[in-house]
């Protein structure tokens, strides 16, 4: 699907003859650790509740500057310590870094498995929530003018089960691939910061905290991660039942996500494209 | 398929991810590392064999972050035995604290994808972010419904 993975994560963590790069990484990241744990959260009052800033975010944003093509581009000496070999092994890190946390969140959920399972309805109707993206996004997409790029674009939040399901039914160099791999695209690099905000801001809505939990688990660890934990900060009574909301959230979205595209949300994509677009040419 | 070479691999990586974790906590969260060493081994242990379930049944698509959620989900739950030790020790490692190196790789990961970003139209970027949006309130409306109507808010 994307070029990292023509390498498996098996070779990319081959720590022989790579000793170099490996150390570099760590102490890079190291680095980034101890400077973003100083300046810890930090959060800004605005009108009744506050914009909760986490050290995750910054740690993401640092990570995107100090990057080859990026501030390695004016600042050269920082492509001595990260060039494209040291990115290539942080992408497979990410999914090894994950794991802790994994653990981390087993453990706010296990407590509260009696309050999940009571739950469950909400849990599993609110993952049919997903299809309104198509509702909102798909109409923005046509009216900028995109095509069969917005069939991709919008079918859901085009986590990597999504990715797999359009490359197969279209190729991923198709109109509708082009599409599926841009929102992909904007997810990866954004989709932390985005919804490390998000999750705090959206406390303002007035929609309630347990809600906006079971929301966070769109399909991708780190999103979710960033977005559950602003919350739980945001509203730090109910951080714990918030946790284990959002980690429950995303793995049934994990399970679910990948048949809710082939099933609802491809052919409801689909045909609200041909509505969409018949119109479009009635009118003209 | 498991191989032992894979294994020492990730176990390296694991190990420094451990380490700093505790190191992190330590600045961010007055969390002593010695305190947490029991925590962060019992953590380490669990990912490592979250690692290798995954190796050894790659038809089951199941990633290994949520094998490492379940058995600790499992490990935790209120009738289990093993409940109030395990949630004594891994509760010395501080959740954000694990947070912040994964956000670390993960920025520096992106860096490969910059110029493929660059290539894109503005469009992306304003149909992404209602994407976003649209898959976040649409299941935060309907939980909310039903939330209600369950009487559980």
């Amino acid at each position: 699907m994307s070029d990292s993975q023509a390498k498996t994560t098996a070779e990319l963590i081959e720590t022989k003859g790579k000793w170099g790069s490996f150390i570099k990484l760590y102490l890079v990241v190291l680095v980034i650790v101890i400077v973003t744990e100083i300046i810890g959260i930090i959060k800004i009052k605005v009108g009744p509740g506050s914009i909760v800033l986490l050290p995750m975010l910054y740690a993401v944003v640092i990570g995107i500057l100090i990057t080859p093509d990026v501030l390695g581009k004016v600042i050269r000496p920082l492509r001595k310590l990260i060039s494209m070999p040291e990115v290539e092994i942080a992408g497979s890190l990410v999914m090894i870094s994950l794991l802790p946390l994994g653990v981390k969140y087993g453990t706010l959920v296990g407590p509260n498995i009696v309050k999940i399972v009571t739950a469950g309805p909400a849990f599993l109707l609110q993952e049919l929530g997903n299809l309104f993206t198509i509702f909102l996004a798909l109409p923005i997409a046509l009216l900028l003018g995109m095509q069969r790029e917005a069939v991709g674009a919008t079918v859901s939040i085009c986590r990597e089960p999504t990715l797999g399901v359009i490359g197969e039914r279209y190729g991923i160099s198709s109109a509708e691939g082009t599409g599926v791999l841009g929102t992909y695209l904007m997810g990866t690099i954004f989709g932390t910061i985005f919804f490390g905000l998000l999750g705090s801001v959206a406390v303002f809505t007035g929609l309630h905290p347990y809600a906006l939990a079971m929301a966070s688990g769109i399909g991708s660890a780190s999103m979710m991660t960033a977005s559950s934990s602003a919350l739980a900060e945001t509203v730090p009574a109910m951080k714990d039942t918030i946790l284990a909301y959002a980690a429950t959230s995303n793995m049934l979205t994990g399970v679910t996500g990948m048949y809710s595209v082939i099933f609802l949300g491809l052919p409801l994509v689909n045909w609200l494209y041909k509505v969409f677009t018949r119109k479009k040419q009635g009118a003209e | 398929m498991v191989k032992a070479r894979n294994i020492g691999n990730e176990l390296k990586a694991l190990v420094v991810v451990c380490i700093m974790i505790l190191i992190g906590q330590w600045i961010g969260y007055g969390i002593k590392p010695w305190q947490a060493i029991p925590g962060i081994i019992l953590i380490l242990v669990i990912s490592q064999v979250s690692l290798i379930i995954k190796a050894a049944l790659p038809r089951v698509k199941f990633p290994a972050f949520a094998w490492a959620s379940l058995i600790a989900l499992v490990l935790s739950m209120p009738f289990m035995p093993t409940a109030t030790w395990f949630l004594a020790q891994t509760g010395q490692v501080n959740f954000l604290g694990t947070t912040t190196c994964i956000l670390a790789f993960a920025g520096i990961s992106v860096g490969a994808k910059i110029n493929t970003l660059k290539k894109l139209s503005w469009k992306v970027f304003i149909v992404a972010i209602f994407v976003f949006l649209g898959t976040f309130f649409g299941s935060a409306v309907i939980a909310q419904i039903v939330l209600k109507i369950q009487g559980l808010i």
